[in-house]
């Protein structure tokens, strides 16, 4: 048995899972599983949004420990679901560890929607969104021109490599921008139901609903994390849009 | 006519699933969560209490998580996920933050606290819930 294959593949999956938005339990638990399944008795996995520690014993008394840094991640549930689904046939099939590897990699190499799709994706949430909070149509439309611009600034800074907190003030700003543009020329008629709606897929709320899922589930380090991580982004955003509401009230003191 | 907010909820669920990248026919089962928690939310509004329709809210799009999940054999985080949404007191933190910029003090905290609350709530009804189900599927799996 080669232990620090089958410690890399586990390995790999683990880091897929967490990667694309699973939870952290799902991550360890998984990974625990699956070396149970090819026969080690003694496995520890440790994770946290963006590190993933396992050590296992083999029979012979030897210790192997692996860690992996995840330095970005993105929410694919395609991932997550085939990575289960992976997961769940390993420990009851406990294929040959060359055929899991290649299956691994498949996952990876599954395709994902193309960049207009994404685009139209965050169009449509802010548009609907914007509706949703009680917009009115030509809101609306202003909505889906500032969700055109988030994603726009967040395909940029992806390529820039721009922190996050910066890119999500920016991106907010922008919104605000564009909507208080379009009220006062008269093109639209609320400017905060364009930018709440607009803004819906920035909003931390699922990071913050997380963090209170991993602190009741024990995993104390994780939520922390992810508090910390919804508050930043809550920050930011309010830096961003409450800079291009204030900026007027200075100047023209309305 | 609010009961049309439930479209809007749903085809702002499916704008998010097409970059979470969602496949088959979860692209149409997900975003109908996400209408079933608004729908259960509107349904209690005569309680004119905000805190109890959206603990209501988010009970109705966990229960129908948890279920799709079992049903379709899927990580039922994806279903939540999409799903809550539409009750992420998105309008909430703005109007905080907005009246912290214009010095509304009072009104910074009092709706400060309300988001936090709500935010709160939110992870409660999806805990609350997602115990109950891993409670019973395992004492099904002990019985059977």
């Amino acid at each position: 048995m080669e232990y620090d294959r089958l410690l890399q593949m586990s390995l790999d999956l683990g880091c897929l899972l967490l990667s694309s938005g699973a939870e952290i339990y799902r991550v360890e638990e998984s990974m625990n599983r699956i070396l149970q399944a090819y026969g080690v008795k003694e496995s520890d996995v440790f994770a946290v949004p963006n590190c993933v520690y396992v050590t296992i014993t083999t029979p012979e008394g030897h210790c192997i420990t692996k860690f992996r840094r995840i330095l970005r991640r993105f929410n694919n549930l395609d991932r997550v679901d085939q990575a289960n689904d992976l997961c769940r046939r390993l420990c009851r099939d406990t294929p040959e560890l060359s055929v899991a590897v290649r299956q691994v990699k498949a996952i990876t190499a599954r395709p994902t929607y193309n960049l207009l799709t994404e685009f139209a994706g965050y169009a449509l949430l802010s548009f609907s969104f914007t509706l949703f909070w009680g917009g009115t149509w030509l809101d609306a439309c202003w909505g889906l021109v500032c969700g055109i611009f988030i994603k726009s600034i967040l395909q940029l800074s992806g390529k820039l490599k721009a922190y996050d907190f910066f890119t999500n003030i920016v991106a907010s700003a922008a919104v605000a921008l564009v909507a208080t543009t379009a009220v006062s020329l008269g093109w639209a008629v609320n400017y905060d139901k364009i930018i709440i709606g607009a803004l819906m897929s920035l909003v931390p709320g699922i990071a913050i609903t997380t963090f209170m899922r991993d602190i009741m589930a024990g995993d104390l380090m994780a939520g922390l994390q992810r508090l910390t991580e919804g508050l930043l982004v809550a920050t930011a955003i309010a830096v961003g849009v409450g800079l291009v509401l204030m900026a007027p009230r200075l100047v023209w003191g309305v | 006519m609010e009961y049309v907010q439930c479209i809007y909820a749903f085809f702002a669920c499916l704008g998010c699933c097409l970059y979470f990248n969602v496949r088959s026919k979860e692209l149409f089962l997900m975003p109908l969560g996400g209408a079933v928690g608004w729908l259960a939310y509107l349904l209690v509004a005569p309680t004119g209490n905000i805190m109890f329709q959206n603990f209501m809210g988010t009970i109705a799009l966990s229960v129908y998580s948890e279920v799709m999940a079992r049903i379709r054999h899927k990580p039922a985080t994806g279903y939540l996920l999409v799903a809550l949404f539409p009750l992420v007191p998105g309008g909430g933190i703005y109007y905080t933050m907005e009246y912290c910029i214009s010095g509304n003090t009072e009104m910074f905290l009092e709706t400060g606290l309300q988001t936090m609350g709500i935010a709160g709530v939110l992870a409660l009804g999806v805990l609350l819930v997602s115990s109950v189900f891993r409670i019973f599927s395992r004492a099904a799996r002990n019985a059977g």
